[in-house]
């Protein structure tokens, strides 16, 4: 069975600020997603963030993660900046096939795993076959 | 026939690059931040660092890993972090990818990295290694390294004379 997956163009207003006055950097996370017959894994590096502050919605057949990253910059002197610290958003289009509700996320190590089962109905089946007696 | 003067013309042009130029920002997908799998070797991880009066205070983005997966050494003026993340599949089977039968499993997207790391950094002062302190939080490391004592700031103060 083949999956189309696509990630969606976030909205326009994801570059926007979260809080007016407060610049907020919005990210997409590097993601793994494998598929492994009764429902798809996805692993994406969200660092900094915590389980609180992560958002998973599952509607209409797009899966949307949004992590609230804190600012975490010192009040130092700058000596290096090669990374930039911010919000992390990215959404997939799963289509249709999935239990919304048996979703579950979990957050360790700065990485977010999400489980999303396929719906009973339409999980590969595996059938036996019988030797018919003669 | 020209219907703008040339002086006229150019702003209205600049209007509209700069139209495009903010349009573009808006419509175009956030730039994908983190541990990729086209990591450049030698400057991964990417660091931030930081001058504090008593300390140089380095961080870096490692998620997915345990204190135990990071080696980190320190000396007067340089410091070294050094790791690995495993391969995804070998990644314990606790109940994630390898549920069941683990040559069923269809990788769709491969965007985190792995493999091994190692980065030396200068520091720009001298510090005390025996005393740099080090932690992960939820895949931000920070490493502390006290400044020695003669690379401080002092402060003088000035007396009246009498």
């Amino acid at each position: 069975m083949t999956l189309s997956l696509t990630t969606t163009a976030p909205e326009a207003e994801v570059a926007r600020r979260q809080t007016p006055g407060e610049p907020t950097l919005t990210y997409q996370p590097h993601v793994d997603v494998c598929d492994t017959g009764s429902g798809l894994t996805i692993r994406a590096d969200i660092p900094g963030a915590s389980a609180d502050s992560i958002d998973v919605a599952f509607e209409d057949g797009v899966l949307a993660v949004h992590a609230k990253v804190p600012a975490r910059n010192l009040p130092a002197r700058v000596l290096r900046q090669e990374y930039g610290i911010g919000d992390y958003r990215r959404s997939f289009r799963l289509g249709e096939g999935f239990d919304g509700a048996g979703i579950s996320a979990e957050y360790r190590r700065g990485v977010l795993s999400i489980d999303v089962p396929r719906l009973a109905a339409v999980r590969p089946r595996k059938v036996a076959v019988r030797v018919a007696n003669a | 026939m020209q219907t703008f003067r040339a002086g006229f013309a150019l702003p209205l042009e600049e209007l509209r690059d700069e139209m495009d130029r903010l349009w573009t920002s808006l419509t175009a997908a956030p730039p994908l931040h983190g541990w990729g799998t086209e990591q450049r070797t030698g400057v991964f991880p990417a660091v931030n660092m930081r001058d504090r009066d008593d300390a140089i205070v380095v961080e870096a983005e490692l998620p997915g890993l345990d204190v135990g997966d990071i080696d980190i050494n320190a000396s007067a003026d340089e410091l070294t972090l050094k790791g690995r993340r495993p391969e995804p599949a070998s990644q314990g089977g606790n109940g994630e990818a390898a549920e069941g039968d683990a040559t069923k499993v269809t990788w769709l997207r491969r965007e985190r990295g792995t493999g091994a790391f190692e980065r030396r950094l200068s520091l720009p002062v001298a510090v005390d290694a025996s005393r740099v302190e080090a932690q992960l939080v939820d895949g931000v490391l920070t490493v502390i390294c006290p400044k020695a004592p003669e690379s401080q700031p002092h402060k003088v103060t000035v007396r009246t004379a009498s």
